[in-house]
């Protein structure tokens, strides 16, 4: 990671030293040489850590062919990306193009790489909160199944509880344990407020028989099993959903770079 | 040997006859091996005498395990160092072991043991004491490779460079085949050979239905490998030849169960112990409970400090039978001997004691040490040799591991991206490739084997009945049995499997036959899946990414 760092800081200070010789002898822009090499050695960046992407969709070949760790493809991709950006910047002479195809090739190059950080900073943050504060660890595409397994759990040890207990469930677990839910609270408290919300349990438990202590403690820790796994349900979103803001941009932008060159090409 | 024309054989009879070939021959097809049996009858078998006190029902049971081999001379039947489901019974010609005389060769060889946990030094080469009780975490990384303890990995009692033959009537392999150790010696053949070959479910199906066969092996094992595994564990390597030869006659063999309760705390200590093979957890009451204080692996010893200070006399610690376990009982009086033969025994002892003692205090101040140490024990870090631990504050729940280890094996995962958490790591639910493999233990065929050289345990899937033995076994929960596809024919053998679906076992073989690493790590994107070989590793890679 940190050599990834080192070239990339190392590379960006051969561009910038680049710039400032071209703003001495020469003028920014994109049709003299200056500016076809930035825009030569963007596109050959944007083509290169795109292949992440392909790297990840032929796992079997690609570690048959020692392809080598997917974990370097993509600290390419990050640093490769934020170089092509200011190559980008550097190629349309830091100004807004006016051309219709340039203008959507470079706003969705900004785009696509502004959601690539965003993706990478939620890729940061969210497993550290999710591993700070959970007992369980669950596959998100199983998260319905279990939820649904709680629910029935729940609704047959309140069946043969008391009023006390049934009632307790009626009001407070049953419209919860429903299906899953997304709280924003969990962004902020991975527990969600748990303490808070098991106090009842707590007030009820000093007035049972033990035996119905036991059912209460089998709905509590049932209880705290599905908000656990809300808490996953919420967070693990988004490390799936901002893909989705991403990837058709960057594919649309990749379309737009073919256009791009034919263009300047063959007109 | 039936001969039997091919033409007048039906379809499935082909098949078996073709899949019982290839049991014995896919290895090597240029090994030397000029002729094998087809499956032997129990009138064929009986012929030889170590079939002579079974019956028809069981010799025809164990026959798909069972061949006749004819070997060219020079063939090497196996290597130092590689792991075989095979015992070797010489029905004609002669069979040479040797050990190779390049000391390299051994200190090349990966061991497949914990070295921190195997050594006691000896004065010269104690490890400097960082902090009490820390040896138990720390890795020896000072051992050079001749003091690496080989328990119950030798078949023969050999000097380096030297070689034993062996004639018609004699077996070998027979230890490494049962225990899944790899061999210790190297068998070549010197002349050309006829080997009735018994795979390990035959071996130990046979073994257990009869006690001379047993009482045989037992014999045999004490004859060839007791001496050099007494000689090589650092309590007995000072010892001379003939005390050894003594002592190995008077010593015990023991087998525990898991779970079983070796000695117990504040009983009178009437023996010293090594473990030859698995691991004895050693726990303390504290209060009303009882904590961990530390563990013992093979090569190390228990009774140190109740046999040698005459105040104490009774057990100052509980042990009990992790898995299950193999230990070296030597009684009191003969250790007493020991140490009254021995002095500088006796000194490094009294280091060993030491240690033992300071290592139970370490732990009854630190609790949380007691604690991992149990959990490691509970969960089996101390068993793996590749355990897949995933860090979870790096884990974005892309599942790309489960996805690259699927695509590497025809679209099924070997692994389950789920299990327990050890502060925020995560035990996936993946084969830890163990050093006591147990899954190995009651697999009717052999499908379940180490493959080769290394500390992988893999699955023939070609053999595989999916009878589930090995995923019962597995106190991991990580082989599961998956649909093959297709239905046991009509003719099956066992009667039970014909007409039902195939199943066949499916757990981690760590790409072992792809040519790459482990597809499941180098597939993460974030860097954040690991194979952690051993306790010390583990705890290693805890403090890296606290």
């Amino acid at each position: 990671m940190r050599s990834w760092f080192y070239a990339f800081v190392s590379a960006a200070a051969v561009a910038l030293a680049a710039l400032t010789a071209n703003l001495v002898w020469s003028e920014l822009r994109p049709e003299n040489v200056w500016g076809l090499v930035y825009g030569s050695v963007a596109a050959a960046l944007l083509v290169a850590a795109s292949a992440l992407g392909v790297r990840r969709r032929t796992m079997k070949a690609s570690s048959r062919l020692g392809a080598g760790r997917t974990r370097a493809w993509l600290d390419f991709h990050i640093y490769g990306s934020l170089l092509f950006l200011l190559l980008l910047l550097m190629h349309s002479g830091f100004s807004v193009p006016t051309g219709r195809i340039t203008w959507w090739l470079w706003a969705l190059s900004l785009w696509t790489v502004a959601t690539g950080l965003v993706g990478r900073l939620l890729q940061k943050w969210l497993p550290r909160v999710l591993a700070s504060g959970l007992a369980t660890e669950v596959l998100y595409e199983r998260i319905p199944e279990l939820v649904e397994e709680i629910g029935s759990r729940a609704k047959t040890v309140a069946e043969s509880s008391d009023e006390a207990v049934r009632a307790l469930y009626d009001r407070m677990l049953a419209p919860a344990l429903g299906r899953p839910r997304r709280r924003w609270i969990y962004f902020v408290d991975v527990t969600g407020g748990i303490q808070s919300r098991l106090k009842e349990f707590g007030y009820l438990r000093a007035l049972l028989p033990d035996e119905e202590k036991t059912r209460l403690d089998e709905l509590e820790r049932l209880f705290r099993a599905k908000l656990e796994i809300d808490a996953h349900y919420t967070l693990q979103q988004p490390l799936r959903w901002w893909l989705y803001s991403h990837l058709p941009a960057s594919f649309v932008v990749l379309a737009l770079l073919v256009l791009h060159l034919y263009t300047v090409l063959f007109y | 040997m039936s001969e039997t024309d091919p033409v007048d054989l039906d379809k499935t009879t082909l098949r078996r006859l073709e899949q019982f070939r290839d049991r014995w021959t896919s290895d090597d097809t240029d090994s030397g091996l000029l002729e094998i049996s087809d499956r032997l009858t129990a009138d064929e078998m009986r012929k030889f005498e170590i079939f002579s006190e079974y019956d028809d029902n069981f010799l025809e049971k164990i026959s798909p395990d069972v061949s006749l081999a004819t070997w060219s001379e020079g063939a090497v039947l196996f290597e130092e160092g590689t792991y075989i489901d095979l015992a070797f019974l010489v029905v004609e010609g002669e069979v040479e072991l040797y050990l190779t005389g390049v000391e390299g060769a051994v200190a090349s060889r990966r061991p497949i043991f914990d070295l921190s946990r195997t050594v006691i030094g000896d004065p010269a080469d104690t490890p400097t004491a960082t902090e009490p009780g820390t040896a138990l975490m720390r890795r020896a990384t000072r051992v050079a490779p001749t003091r690496i303890t080989l328990l119950a990995t030798m078949d023969f009692d050999l000097p380096r460079g030297a070689a034993v033959r062996l004639g018609a009537g004699e077996i070998l392999g027979e230890i490494g085949s049962m225990s899944g150790w790899p061999q210790s010696v190297t068998a070549r053949t010197v002349t050309e050979c006829r080997l009735l070959q018994l795979r390990a479910p035959a071996l130990r199906l046979m073994k257990r239905k009869s006690k001379a066969l047993k009482q045989r092996l037992d014999t045999l094992y004490r004859e060839r490998s007791l001496a050099t595994q007494l000689k090589s564990t650092p309590v007995f390597a000072a010892c001379n030849d003939i005390f050894v030869e003594a002592l190995k006659e008077k010593v015990e063999l023991v087998s525990c169960d898991p779970g079983e309760e070796v000695v117990r705390a504040g009983e009178e200590a009437d023996a010293f112990y090594v473990v030859r093979s698995g691991f004895l957890k050693l726990t303390q009451s504290v209060g009303e409970g009882e904590i961990v204080v530390s563990y013992l692996s093979k090569g190390m010893s228990l009774g140190e400090v109740e046999l040698l200070i005459d105040e104490v006399g009774n057990w100052q610690v509980g042990a009990t039978s992790v898995e299950f376990a193999e230990l070296v009982k030597v009684p009191k009086d003969v250790f007493e001997q020991l140490i009254g033969n021995y002095p500088k025994i006796e000194e490094q002892l009294w280091r060993s004691a030491a240690d033992r003692v300071r290592e139970a205090g370490f732990s009854r101040r630190n609790i949380a040490h007691a604690e991992f140490t149990e959990v490691a024990l509970e969960t089996g870090l101390v068993q793996g040799n590749s355990i897949l631990a995933i860090d979870l504050t790096a884990c974005t729940r892309c599942d790309d591991c489960v996805r690259a280890c699927a695509a590497t094996h025809s679209g099924r995962s070997r692994f389950v991206r789920e299990g327990s958490k050890i502060e925020n790591l995560l035990i996936a639910k993946s084969c830890y490739h163990c050093r006591d493999p147990v899954c190995l233990v009651g697999c009717p065929t052999g499908a379940i084997h180490r493959a080769g050289v290394g500390d992988v345990v893999a699955v023939d899937e070609e053999i595989c009945i999916g009878c589930s033995n090995c995923g019962r076994n597995c106190p991991y929960d990580a082989i599961v049995m998956h649909e093959a596809g297709e239905v046991w024919p009509q003719d099956m053998v066992p009667q039970g499997l014909r007409g039902k679906d195939r199943l066949v076992a499916s757990k981690c073989d760590l790409c072992c036959d792809t040519g790459h690493g482990p597809a499941c790590v180098s597939n993460c994107p974030q860097g954040c899946a690991y194979r952690v070989g051993s306790l010390e590793e583990f705890q290693g890679l805890l403090e890296a990414r606290a």
